[in-house]
C-alpha cells in the first residue's frame, strides 16, 4: 500500500516531467503520451489540461483513491530532441519493466544532466548549413564563404546575448541586422550579393516551432498549436525588421522583393 | 542531371545536420537526419526542376517520403519520428518566403498612396504568405501522414526489446 508521501512523490515527478517535456520543445501530443505512459507505471491516473505556460494536472491514486490537482508553470528550456528521444524511451523502461520511482528519477535525473553538444562545433556546424543554403539558393562560392563568417559573427553574437537573458524580439532583430549587414560585403565582390542577404538571416528562423505548430492543429491541439505559430510568427517578423534595416542602409530599400 | 541532384542532396544534408543541432539532436540520430534530408529535398529538386511540378506540392511529396523514411531509421534508432524528420524537414522550411511577405506588407503600408505599387505589393504579399503558409503546413502534414495510416508502429519507436540494451 502506497503512503501518502510516497503518492507526493510520485505527483512531484510526474509534473516535473511532463512540463520539462513540454518546455524543451516536444510536440503536444507526445507530452500527453509520455506523461500518460509514466503515469501507468507509476500506478496513478493522469488527466492534464496543457496550455502554453501553465499546465494542469489532476493525479489520481488507484490504490487509496486520493486525488490531487496541480497547477505547474512551463519553463522554457532550450529546444532538446535528445530529451524528447531518451524521455521516450524513460517512459516505455518505466512501463515494460515496472521500475521503482527511485530507478526512474535516478535515470531522469541523468538523462536531463546530459551536457549538450560543444558550442564552438555547434556554431561551427550552423555556419557550414547556412553556407549549404546559401549554395542551394544559386549563391557564388564567395557568397558561400561570406555567408558563413556572417552567421559565425551572427550566431555567437545571438548565443552571447540569450546567455544575458536580453528579450528574444531584441535578440532576433540585432541578429538579424548584424548576420545581414555582413553579408552585404557581397556586395563589394559582386558575388551574388542578394543572395547572399537574402541567405544569411535564414538560421534564425524558428522552423521546429513552426512544424511543431502545425503537427499539434492537424492532431487537434488547436489551441496550443496556434499558440506555437504566434510566437514563432512574431520572430520572423523580428528577423525581417532587421534585415530591413541592412537593406535601407546598404540597398537603397528592400530591393529583395 | 544525376550530378545536380545528388549536390543538392549533400548540400541539404549538411544544412539539416547544421539546423538540426542547434535543437540538440541525440548523437545516433545524426546519419538518419542527413540520409532523410537528402532524400527528401533531392526529390522536392527534382520534382520542381525536372517534372515542373509547384513548391507545394512537391514539398508535400517530399515530406511525406521523409515521413515513411523517418518512421524506418527511427525504429531503427529508438528515436521518434519526429526527431528524424523534424530536423530532415528545416533545409525545406521556406524562410524566405516567410520573410519576403513580412517585407510586402511593410512596403504596402508604406505606399498607400500609389495604386499601382498597393497592387504590386499586394501580389507579392499573397504570393510569398501563400507559398510560405502552403509549404510550412504540407511539409508538416506529409511527414505526420504515418502516424495517422499506419498509427501502431510509430508510438512505440523508443520502445526498446529487452532491458540490458536500454542501458
Amino acid at each position: 500500500m502506497k503512503v501518502e508521501k510516497d503518492f507526493h512523490r510520485i505527483v512531484d515527478f510526474v509534473t516535473e516531467y511532463a512540463v520539462r517535456l513540454m518546455g524543451s520543445g516536444v510536440h503536444t501530443s507526445r507530452v500527453v503520451r509520455n506523461t500518460l505512459r509514466i503515469s501507468e507505471a507509476l500506478g496513478v491516473t493522469t488527466q492534464m489540461t496543457l496550455l502554453h505556460k501553465t499546465i494542469i494536472f489532476s493525479i489520481h491514486d488507484k490504490e487509496s483513491g486520493q486525488v490531487v490537482s496541480d497547477v505547474v508553470p512551463v519553463k522554457g528550456y532550450p529546444i532538446s530532441f535528445f530529451l524528447n528521444s531518451e524521455l521516450s524511451s524513460l517512459s516505455w523502461a518505466a512501463y515494460d519493466n515496472h521500475l521503482s520511482l527511485d530507478e526512474i528519477e535516478r535515470r531522469y535525473k541523468q538523462i536531463v544532466a546530459t551536457p549538450r553538444i560543444n558550442h564552438y562545433l555547434l556554431t561551427s556546424l550552423v555556419a557550414c548549413a547556412n553556407g549549404a543554403f546559401c549554395q542551394l539558393f544559386g549563391g557564388s562560392w564567395g557568397a558561400i564563404g561570406i555567408v558563413f563568417v556572417a552567421t559565425l559573427i551572427g550566431f555567437t553574437l545571438k548565443s552571447f546575448m540569450q546567455k544575458r537573458h536580453i528579450s528574444h524580439y531584441v535578440v532576433f532583430v540585432i541578429t538579424a541586422f548584424v548576420s545581414s549587414a555582413i553579408a552585404s560585403v557581397a556586395m563589394l565582390f559582386n558575388a551574388t550579393p542578394d543572395v547572399a542577404i537574402g541567405t544569411s538571416v535564414l538560421f534564425l528562423i524558428p522552423g521546429v516551432p513552426l512544424l511543431n505548430g502545425v503537427i499539434d492543429i492537424v492532431e487537434s491541439h488547436i489551441l496550443l498549436g496556434v499558440t506555437r505559430l504566434v510566437g514563432a510568427l512574431l520572430l520572423i517578423m523580428c528577423i525581417a525588421v532587421g534585415l530591413s534595416i541592412t537593406l535601407s542602409l546598404v540597398h537603397n530599400g528592400l530591393v529583395l522583393l | 542531371m544525376i550530378g545536380t541532384i545528388i549536390v543538392d542532396g549533400l548540400f541539404a544534408a549538411i544544412a539539416a545536420i547544421g539546423f538540426g543541432a542547434i535543437s540538440n539532436p541525440p548523437r545516433r540520430a545524426f546519419l538518419s537526419i542527413a540520409i532523410a534530408a537528402a532524400i527528401g529535398h533531392a526529390l522536392r529538386f527534382s520534382l520542381m526542376h525536372y517534372a515542373g511540378v509547384d513548391i507545394i506540392t512537391a514539398s508535400f511529396c517530399a515530406s511525406f517520403v521523409i515521413g515513411w523514411v523517418s518512421l524506418f531509421l527511427g525504429s531503427l534508432i529508438y528515436c521518434p519520428m519526429t526527431v528524424v524528420y523534424i530536423p530532415a524537414l528545416l533545409p525545406m522550411i521556406p524562410g524566405m518566403y516567410a520573410y519576403k511577405t513580412v517585407f510586402a506588407l511593410l512596403l504596402f503600408s508604406r505606399n498607400l498612396s500609389d495604386p499601382e505599387m498597393v497592387q504590386h505589393y499586394m501580389q507579392e504579399f499573397f504570393v510569398n504568405g501563400i507559398v510560405a503558409c502552403g509549404v510550412i503546413f504540407m511539409l508538416a502534414v506529409g511527414a505526420t501522414l504515418p502516424f495517422i495510416l499506419y498509427p501502431s508502429k510509430p508510438y512505440s519507436l523508443t520502445r526498446r526489446p529487452s532491458e540490458s540494451k536500454a542501458d
